[in-house]
């Protein structure tokens, strides 16, 4: 087709109207760089939860004053229970020397106390996290549970805290999306008044085309070509700059000099998240192209 | 190659574009349009080229009936058609060889053809050094002879010119009529729409007097007055 001649007629008008351009270019920049950081987070928090739900066990407290045959049964009762993985007891002993452990340094505070008040327990690790708290219910009317009367308490799961950092997730992905809505809003805009200016400027270029017999496509394919134009290169501007942080100061900055976080350089499709600013840039191109045209351009 | 067959062209209820008219013109014929401003020429020429719609009548063009066209055709109507207007109408970003070359482009006419016939016609307008200047840079005369090379680069059948002489000395004005009326023996039909006393009487061609919209006389080789 006449691609060429199409191709050549949307560039000229882009150099011509650079400041709109870049205006729409830059707010097509920034849209596609929220959506590109927001993804990474998402991916990041997304891998740090599911990191975090595996590790979710389900601690049972037992009274000191239960015998050694009835802690006995009721670690062969977990085990027979199909929903468990792994169980660790932990006795007095551990419990108190990983206490010490924790408090290194501080040692002398233990000092204080007379004799060891740290109830042994069950560590259970669950084959699917999301069944914690089913299982926990069972151990809580277990007489030999370490309960304050009228509460659960000698049952613990860890549930809470992946409750909450899920919460927070969703929050922080509630205001990303919120954001990139905003900024593809704008951009959709603003390439639509790029392109209502490029066809203003070129009202009676497009009125000569059309006496001379030019089809209606014929004169609207330069001005998507345009705004496609305008969002690929906003697109792709944003994501080399979302791969670079993600590159220097996530991975580099963040996750080598902090490993114990449970974030994952792995964590993010970088392909498939530049597949999509590229397809969600050119996206917003068009259709702001297009609505100016629909608006603007009477063929 | 055109006819108006009771052809009424109402802006508003009270002014009056066309009023009941009646116009054949022959393949092959030059015609001049004549008329004070206001007189309806303008309409006609718009009406040729369905950039309006008659209230009432038809107009036929080269066989086809302008009212049943559908608004998909409307283009290569017009491709059919070439015009010339009295402000020339080129594309000021465009170089001289680039505006003659869009009216191919339309077309969908090969790359190779476009570089063989824009040289060709701007050769036969008398602008074959001129081809990369801007239209800016040329004089009246040689702008209007670009619009001519424009509208007839693709050989139609009928030529259209609105006042094309509105805008130029008496000298350069000859040279415009002298083209149109070599494009005229080649065969295409020329209608011309002016306001140039002179040149009507000295080409003595059929001229079409408009009035208030309504055709006051039709005579061949017929002079201004």
């Amino acid at each position: 087709m006449n691609f060429k001649f199409f191709f050549n007629e949307a560039v000229n008008s882009l150099i011509r109207n650079w400041v709109m351009s870049m205006a729409a270019i830059v707010t097509v920049l920034v849209s596609m760089l929220v959506l590109g950081m927001g993804m990474i987070m998402y991916f990041n928090f997304e891998h740090a939860i599911s990191d975090l739900r595996n590790k979710l066990e389900v601690e049972v407290f037992i009274k000191n004053t239960a015998s050694p045959d009835q802690i006995n049964g009721l670690g062969d009762e977990i085990r027979a229970m199909s929903e468990v993985k792994e169980v660790n007891f932990v006795s007095k002993e551990e419990a108190l020397n990983r206490l010490r452990e924790s408090l290194k340094g501080h040692e002398d505070v233990l000092d204080a106390l007379s004799g060891n008040p740290l109830p042994p327990s069950y560590e259970i690790t669950l084959k699917d996290p999301n069944q914690i708290n089913e299982v926990a219910t069972r151990f809580f009317d277990n007489p030999i549970v370490d309960n304050t009367p009228g509460t659960h308490d000698g049952v613990k799961t860890g549930g809470e805290t992946s409750d909450r950092v899920l919460k927070v997730t969703t929050y922080f992905l509630i205001v990303a999306v919120a954001f990139v809505a905003l900024f593809t809003v704008a951009s959709v805009l603003l390439i639509s008044n790029t392109t209502r200016l490029s066809i203003f400027a070129r009202r009676r270029e497009v009125e000569i085309m059309r006496l001379v017999g030019a089809t209606n496509w014929f004169i609207r394919w330069p001005f998507i070509m345009e705004g496609v134009f305008t969002g690929m290169v906003g697109a792709a501007a944003a994501a080399i700059l979302v791969m670079f942080i993600n590159r220097f100061f996530i991975v580099e900055g963040v996750l080598n000099k902090l490993p114990f976080l449970p974030l994952n350089s792995e964590a993010v499709p970088m392909f498939w998240l530049v597949l999509l600013l590229i397809i969600g840039g050119t996206l917003v191109g068009s259709v702001g192209s297009g609505l100016a045209l629909r608006r603007f351009l009477k063929i | 190659m055109i006819r108006f067959e009771n052809v009424t062209k109402m802006y508003d209820p009270n002014i009056v574009g066309l009023e009941d008219v009646n116009i054949h013109i022959d393949r092959g014929e030059f015609c001049f349009l004549v008329g004070h401003s206001g007189s309806g020429k303008s309409t006609f020429i718009r009406l040729l080229l369905k950039e309006l719609e008659p209230n009432e009548g038809t107009i036929t063009v080269a066989g086809r009936n302008l009212q049943r066209m559908r608004h998909s055709a409307l283009p290569y109507h017009r491709r059919n058609l070439g015009c010339v207007f009295q402000d020339f109408k080129l594309l000021p970003n465009k170089s001289v060889a680039d505006n003659v070359a869009y009216a191919l482009r339309v077309t969908g006419q090969p790359a190779r053809a476009i570089r063989r016939k824009v040289p060709e016609i701007l050769n036969l307008v008398g602008l074959g050094d001129k081809m990369n200047n801007l239209p800016d840079e040329l004089s009246a005369g040689e702008q209007q002879r670009v619009s001519v090379a424009r509208a007839f680069v693709n050989h139609p059948s009928l030529l259209v010119a609105d006042e094309p002489t509105g805008n130029l000395d008496p000298d350069t004005s000859v040279g415009i009529m002298q083209l149109l009326y070599r494009i005229n023996r080649t065969g295409t039909t020329v209608l011309m729409a002016t306001h140039d006393r002179e040149m009507v009487d000295k080409m003595r061609k059929r001229v079409i007097a408009l009035e208030d919209g309504k055709v006051i006389r039709d005579e061949d080789k017929g002079l201004y007055r």
